[in-house]
């Protein structure tokens, strides 16, 4: 039976952050990993998103236990997590690089790890064959990890950061190198997991795919924090970029005439073969409260309205350039 | 620039019954296919014949039975040939050791066959379009990922081939060398007239560059078109994002007889014969909502390529 | 148009043929050779033998002219027999053997230094980065490849072996100023570039298959090293595990001086005498036991253990250096001083054949590893 992490004590009404990291600066001889990081990750699905070189790596490793911060405070589920080895029960990591026993099949590997764990033999082959299952590596679970592809080899990652039910899960970008079917069903995990009440940290360079898991975002850039939050929230936060908003219409021209006399309205640009319209507003709410009633009037009815940069992409791009 | 090839203009590749079995492994199936020219992009799961299939192109291996041309070049007896009009850039990570950049794409283009002074000339003139600067005169073991597919890139296109096949390229790319990368395939397709194979796991940047697909599962062709005819319009089916709680909203457009349906942050609405999105607006004026996306429904190439995998 | 477009340009020229693709690979590794410091200062140091081969040829040359530039230098020769001062167009042929047999057989030792600095990164490299399908995926076929890396190795000996030797016999000609050397002389040439080109090619290809064993180029430079040190101290260990026995039997034979009892008080000529006589035969069975060292020679195997001693064996062939040494000895006129000479000077008189078995089986070992090692993008993954 695991023991209590501190930051479960029933009673306690706050919610408490799974990571939290208190002026955390992390530097290599010269070479700056992290610079006052300060962040609480609140519990459920968090993308952790950068440049290469921001300090992604550097945060998982710290927060995992694996650095020493130069500066500061680590701290996961409530506790220091330097030297800490019973906390790592209940951390799960699935690091960017492959670091496997070549020789095992994917089931001993498995069984290692939850041996490893501190499971006993039943539990741990339990947890083997319920943790194969979940991860959709069960046909192949006596091959060799030498013969494994790319997508077998992730998803056995993945497996053995699962194999010990931890509370909170480290994914250092599972879904490198994989191909759509294995990605989808790594996604399929992951929001299963956050269903189930576990929180998980995922580290990424792949935009679109970090945006169907969740709109929670950490921002980091040159080892400091950028932005975090929802990422809509964020968009809505940066003032240097007006939104653009395309409207797609039949007579555009009109439609610009009567937006034109809107005074949150600061551009407008017409699309190649007058199929519609670009509008560049620093108040998308006040633009977007007023449409309904304007597409309504005579001739000026809106096919399709979509805002094209609220997505990730584009607050990554706006953030990062500046 | 080389001698010329025959073969029909409007295919970039043909394949006629090629089958490749290394050992158990049938990686290529009784494979035919026929590709127009332009921007194609080849999909596949893992273990689809993928890269046994370029390297069949490249004429790198030798076939178990079938034939097939590329650039109108039999790839059975022209290999070398066909590996002078082609830039193939592999998926893995790999340089020429102890080279400065310049070094790298002038060396690369020698062993195609140009002499050292165009090669050297040619080199720097593609560093400038794929924009390695300053960075050009520094050892390439010292390069970031980004710049390293850069100057891969540049090595494959130094000899100005007729097609650029690419493997992989944006793996492990951070956001900004990814959009870099893809810039530079889309320019090279679309304003500069070279035919390009792109080969990726990542649908998205395969629908940024490419307008016609190749999908490949288990060595056999599950199915090919243009992405835009691939990827079907339903005229009548509109997807809805408001910025607060529809539920209302959806109840009122089913009282018009318009049948919604939840899916992820969206709303799926149907509009009967007769109907327009005019409906969709008056309900939302009433209400006070703000619709913040309105936009006809359209699978999207992961969708296509799930059905395509389902259905082989 | 005025303003010039900047983007990506076509390229309208031509592409060679395949025959000298080797040559692209040949010149980007002589290139990189030559970055290192090392190598550049090893290659400056290897042309020392070679001066002194110049000096000595050119010397020659005055002294078969009786030039007045030597004459002052001649006194210092009395050591060589006088028959050579007299009629030195005879000894000719015999004097330049030697110093070329010199000078190879120093350049040979450069040779192994500068394949020990020069060889191990030339395949490793290029498995530890990866960059076989870039060269395998260019119309570049493996045969090209090796050739191309072969070349570096070739290039650089050829520096160092073949390219002196040459400008040595032109310079020695222009000093001695006679047309008829080229006709005495003409085969040593050819015989050391015979030798220069053996050495190149057997070791370079060994190089290329040690190189192609690992993806680290310090593993690959210890396994030369192996090859060539400790195949030379194994074969020297063998065979002087066997002569030290042989050796035994020769200096048993010779008694040492008697004791001799205070009361004989043999006077101090005496016994100055009998030490004489003692250390003249210690010297004779030193002699006889050499040359009996080199009759047993000839049926002797373990010298083919060590690789620079096949090596140096051909070379000994290729410019009959034996027989010259024999030639040279007749000129003593005391049979004692004579065999002194020969069990000095001569090399081992092992058959050449077995030397050049074991390099031809060195040269097939070496292409059948790096057929095995170096494969072409025929695999699954």
């Amino acid at each position: 039976m695991h023991s209590q992490p501190l930051s479960q004590v029933p009673g306690q009404t706050q919610v408490t952050p799974i990571v939290a990291f208190h002026e955390v600066s992390k530097w290599y001889g010269n070479v700056i990993g992290l610079n006052k990081l300060t962040i609480r990750i609140l519990p459920g699905v968090t993308a952790l998103l950068g440049p290469n070189g921001a300090g992604k790596s550097t945060f998982l490793q710290l927060a995992t236990g694996q650095l020493f911060p130069s500066q500061g405070t680590v701290s996961v589920l409530g506790q220091s997590v330097w030297n800490n080895p019973s906390l790592n029960r209940f951390i799960g990591l699935c690091p960017e690089q492959d670091a496997f026993y070549e020789w095992m099949t994917g089931r001993d590997f498995l069984n290692t790890c939850a041996r490893l764990g501190g499971m006993n033999r039943a539990e741990a082959r339990d947890a083997t064959s319920r943790t194969l299952q979940a991860v959709g590596m069960t046909r192949h679970q006596h091959r060799p990890i030498r013969g494994y592809s790319k997508g077998m080899r992730q998803r056995t990652k993945v497996a053995q950061a699962l194999v010990h039910d931890p509370d909170v899960l480290f994914l250092d970008e599972p879904m490198a190198g994989t191909d759509p079917v294995a990605r989808r069903d790594l996604m399929d995990i992951i929001q299963r997991l956050a269903g189930e009440g576990k929180s998980v940290v995922v580290s990424s360079h792949v935009l679109h795919e970090v945006q169907s898991l969740t709109p929670n975002i950490i921002l980091l850039n040159h080892g400091r924090l950028l932005a975090e939050g929802h990422f809509r929230q964020i968009r809505d936060l940066i003032d240097t970029h007006p939104h653009h908003i395309v409207l797609i219409c039949d007579h555009c021209r009109n439609l610009a005439t009567r937006l034109v006399a809107w005074e949150d309205v600061e551009g407008i640009k017409v699309l190649p073969g007058d199929k519609g319209l670009m509008v560049e507003t620093r108040s998308p709410d006040a633009f977007y409260a007023r449409l309904p009633q304007l597409s309504l009037e005579n001739g000026l009815l809106i096919n399709e309205v979509y805002s094209d940069d609220d997505n990730l992409e584009a607050v990554f791009r706006y953030l990062v350039n500046k | 620039m080389s001698q010329e090839t025959s073969g029909q203009p409007g295919v970039l590749f043909q394949l006629e019954a090629v089958t490749k079995t290394y050992g158990a492994i049938r990686a290529l199936d009784d494979l035919s296919v026929t590709v127009p020219p332009g921007a194609v992009g080849l999909l596949g799961p893992n273990g689809s014949g993928k890269t046994t299939l370029i390297r069949t192109l490249l004429g790198l291996i030798p076939v178990d039975s079938g034939s097939g041309q590329i650039l109108g070049m039999d790839f059975r007896r022209r290999q070398l040939d066909i590996r002078r009009e082609i830039g193939f850039a592999p998926e893995d990570e790999c340089l020429f050791p102890r080279t400065d950049g310049v070094g790298f794409v002038a060396y690369a283009g020698e062993l195609v066959g140009m002499s050292s002074k165009s090669a050297m000339q040619r080199a720097h003139e593609v560093l400038d379009y794929v924009g390695l600067g300053e960075a050009r005169y520094r050892k390439v073991e010292s390069y970031s990922t980004g710049m390293k597919q850069r100057l891969k890139l540049a090595s494959t296109i130094v000899h100005d081939p007729k097609l650029l096949i690419l493997d992989e390229p944006t793996n492990g790319m951070d956001p900004a060398g990814r959009e870099e990368i893809l810039h530079l395939a889309h320019d090279l397709a679309h304003n500069k007239g070279i035919n390009l194979l792109f080969s990726s796991h990542l649908l998205p940047d395969v629908e940024a560059v490419c307008d016609y697909i190749v999908v490949l599962g288990a060595g056999k062709l599950l199915t090919q078109g243009y992405i835009q005819q691939l990827k079907q319009v339903h005229n009548r089916c509109f997807e809805v994002r408001l910025k607060s709680d529809g539920s209302l909203f959806a109840q009122r457009l089913a009282e018009f007889g318009y049948s919604t349906q939840c899916h992820e942050d969206l709303l799926l609405v149907q509009i009967p014969e007769g109907g327009s999105q005019q409906v969709i607006w008056r309900t939302a004026a009433e209400q006070n909502l703000q619709i913040r996306y309105l936009r006809p429904q359209r699978s999207t190439l992961e969708q296509v390529f799930l059905n395509a995998l389902e259905h082989g | 148009m005025p303003i010039f477009d900047q983007g990506y340009q076509h390229w309208s020229g031509r592409l060679s043929g395949h025959a000298w693709r080797w040559l692209a690979v040949t010149r980007h590794g002589v290139r990189a050779g030559l970055k290192n410091r090392f190598l550049r200062y090893l290659i400056l140091a290897a042309w020392v033998p070679a001066i002194a081969l110049v000096l000595v040829l050119c010397f020659w040359g005055l002294i078969e002219r009786r030039s007045s530039l030597v004459s002052t230098l001649i006194q210092f020769l009395s050591f060589l027999q006088p028959g050579i001062i007299t009629s030195p167009r005879d000894f000719r042929i015999d004097i330049w053997r030697l110093s070329y047999s010199y000078f190879l057989r120093s350049e040979l030792w450069f040779s192994m230094i500068v394949i020990f600095l020069l060889g191990p990164g030339l395949i490793s490299q290029d498995l530890r980065f990866n960059a076989l399908p870039l060269y395998f995926s260019r119309p570049l076929r493996r045969i090209d490849y090796f050739l191309g890396k072969l070349g570096v190795i070739v290039a650089f000996l050829a520096m160092i072996m073949i390219v002196p030797s040459i400008v040595a016999y032109i310079l020695g000609l222009a000093f001695s100023l006679d047309i008829t050397i080229i006709r005495d002389t003409f085969g040593i040439l050819l015989a050391s570039i015979e030798y220069g080109l053996i050495v190149s090619l057997s070791a370079g290809l060994l190089m290329l298959a040690l190189s192609a064993l690992s993806r680290n180029s310090r593993y690959v430079a210890l396994l030369w090293a192996a090859v060539w040190i400790v195949g030379g101290v194994v074969s020297l260990v063998l065979q002087s595990v066997d002569s030290e026995q042989r050796r035994y039997a020769y200096y048993s034979k010779i008694t040492p001086p008697p004791v001799m009892a205070r009361s004989d008080s043999p006077s101090r000529q005496e016994r100055a005498a009998q030490m004489r006589a003692w250390r003249r035969a210690r010297e004779r069975a030193n002699t006889e036991y050499r040359l009996g060292e080199l009759e047993f020679s000839k049926r002797d195997w373990r010298p083919l253990v060590s690789y620079m001693a096949d090596l140096s064996r051909i070379g000994q062939q290729l410019l009959a250096t034996n027989e010259t040494w024999e030639k040279l000895s007749r000129f003593e006129p005391d049979p004692q001083s004579r065999d002194r000479m020969l069990a000095n000077y001569m090399g081992p008189e092992f058959p050449w054949y077995w030397s050049a078995a074991a390099l031809i089986g060195l040269f097939g070992l070496s292409a059948c590893i790096l057929n095995r090692s170096v494969k072409s993008l025929d695999r699954l993954k």
